[in-house]
């Protein structure tokens, strides 16, 4: 057997596992470690290995232990900043708002990679991702005057640290959109 | 120390009942959708909290239930339930 | 004394749900008013999940609750992104300060 065949069968062997563990323990927390649960709980590890496995065939990205704990740090701050800025525009009565959507030219490639960008940055101060388009992201920014550029650079650089990846050099930079629904930028 | 959590859990129904206010004033249906967001989260927490002042765990349950079904929920309603019109109108405070 | 800071951290949530309503309520367009509902719930239920583990029996009860959270967190950040992207592609137009 060539050895790049066998290493791509021990491979799936790897990924098959590594479901079967993740989707038991789940189970066992679900179950709240209930042994009872298992009678229901092995077929339905079973079918969640299943439908994994026909849903996404092979992972294709890798997760950095020490680049997820920064990234996880920094979301757990500043997302608790974002919830505080967020609870105090709307209980001051002058209801402190001045919003404009912005496109941001991302420098992550990968689809996994975007998604988690696009997701954090709407827990983040005062942004709100509202669709990609092409290499950009659209978001809806709650007051111009947030350093918004500064902070996007700064999650895209967090989220390609879980995944181990480098950035593009090119983009990373925000356009403001003068039509309101963002259809044409400066 | 219970019935602490009781008075907790009523008062986020306060949060429910500005979510329903939303639904009835819209104006569009993505105000309406984001108010049944509210209710998911806002569900989540209430179930949550009468799991332990109750001590019924499978409240718990329901509380992952109702977070499925609340992202079920809003994709549906994006794929399928809003064909939005050409020209709606949701700016402006109401 | 557990159980106050527990309660105190579930005092704390509730006062986040309640901000992130009066921003539903109060917020001028759906985008705004999704600002105050992903940022502010998020939060708010964290602080009550929080102030719940406190008191949990068992740290299994704990994860429980931790893998809800992130459930509703992950699920909140995506169905708000649908939500925004389907009001702009219906030409739901953002409400602004000027003019």
């Amino acid at each position: 057997m060539p050895t790049r065949e066998l290493a791509s069968r021990i491979d799936r062997i790897v990924q098959l596992l590594q479901r079967v563990v993740i989707f038991a323990v789940l189970w066992w927390v679900i179950a709240e470690a209930d042994p009872d649960g298992w009678l229901f709980g092995v077929p339905f590890v079973a079918l969640a290995v299943v439908a994994s496995l026909g849903l996404t065939p092979s992972r294709t990205w890798r997760i950095d232990p020490p680049g997820a704990l920064k990234y996880a740090w920094y979301f757990v701050t500043q997302s608790f900043l974002g919830g505080i800025d967020v609870a105090l525009r709307a209980i001051r009565p002058s209801l402190p708002l001045d919003p404009m959507i912005v496109r941001y030219r991302m420098r992550l490639a990968p689809e996994h990679a975007r998604v988690l960008f696009a997701d954090t940055v709407s827990l983040l101060p005062g942004t709100l991702s509202t669709g990609f388009e092409d290499d950009s992201l659209t978001l809806h920014v709650l007051d111009c005057e947030l350093p918004i550029e500064q902070s996007l650079r700064d999650v895209e650089e967090r989220v390609a640290g879980v995944f181990g990846l480098t950035l593009s050099s090119e983009g990373g930079d925000l356009r403001v959109c003068e039509t309101l629904t963002g259809d044409e930028c400066e | 120390m219970s019935v602490i959590i009781f008075g907790l859990a009523s008062v986020l129904m306060l949060s429910v009942i500005a979510g329903l206010i939303r639904v009835e004033r819209g104006p569009n249906p993505a105000d309406r959708m984001l108010a049944a967001q509210l209710f998911g989260t806002t569900g989540v927490a209430i179930l949550l909290l009468l799991a332990e002042a109750m001590e019924v765990p499978a409240l718990r349950d329901v509380a992952l239930v109702f977070a499925l079904l609340a992202a079920m929920a809003a994709v549906a309603f994006v794929k399928r339930a809003w064909h939005p019109g050409p020209s709606e109108k949701g700016g402006g405070p109401s | 004394m557990i159980d106050a800071i527990s309660i105190a951290l579930i005092i704390v949530g509730a006062l986040f749900f309640l901000a992130g309503s009066a921003g539903v309520l109060r917020f001028p367009d759906v985008y705004t008013r999704l600002h105050a509902l992903t940022k502010a719930d998020n939060l708010g239920l964290g602080f009550v999940v929080l102030g719940l583990s406190l008191r949990a029996d068992s740290w299994v009860v704990v994860l429980k609750m931790l893998i809800i959270w992130a459930l509703v967190i992950v699920a909140g950040a995506t169905a708000g992104h649908l939500v925004a992207e389907a009001a702009r592609t219906s030409h739901v137009v953002p409400w602004r300060r000027r003019s």
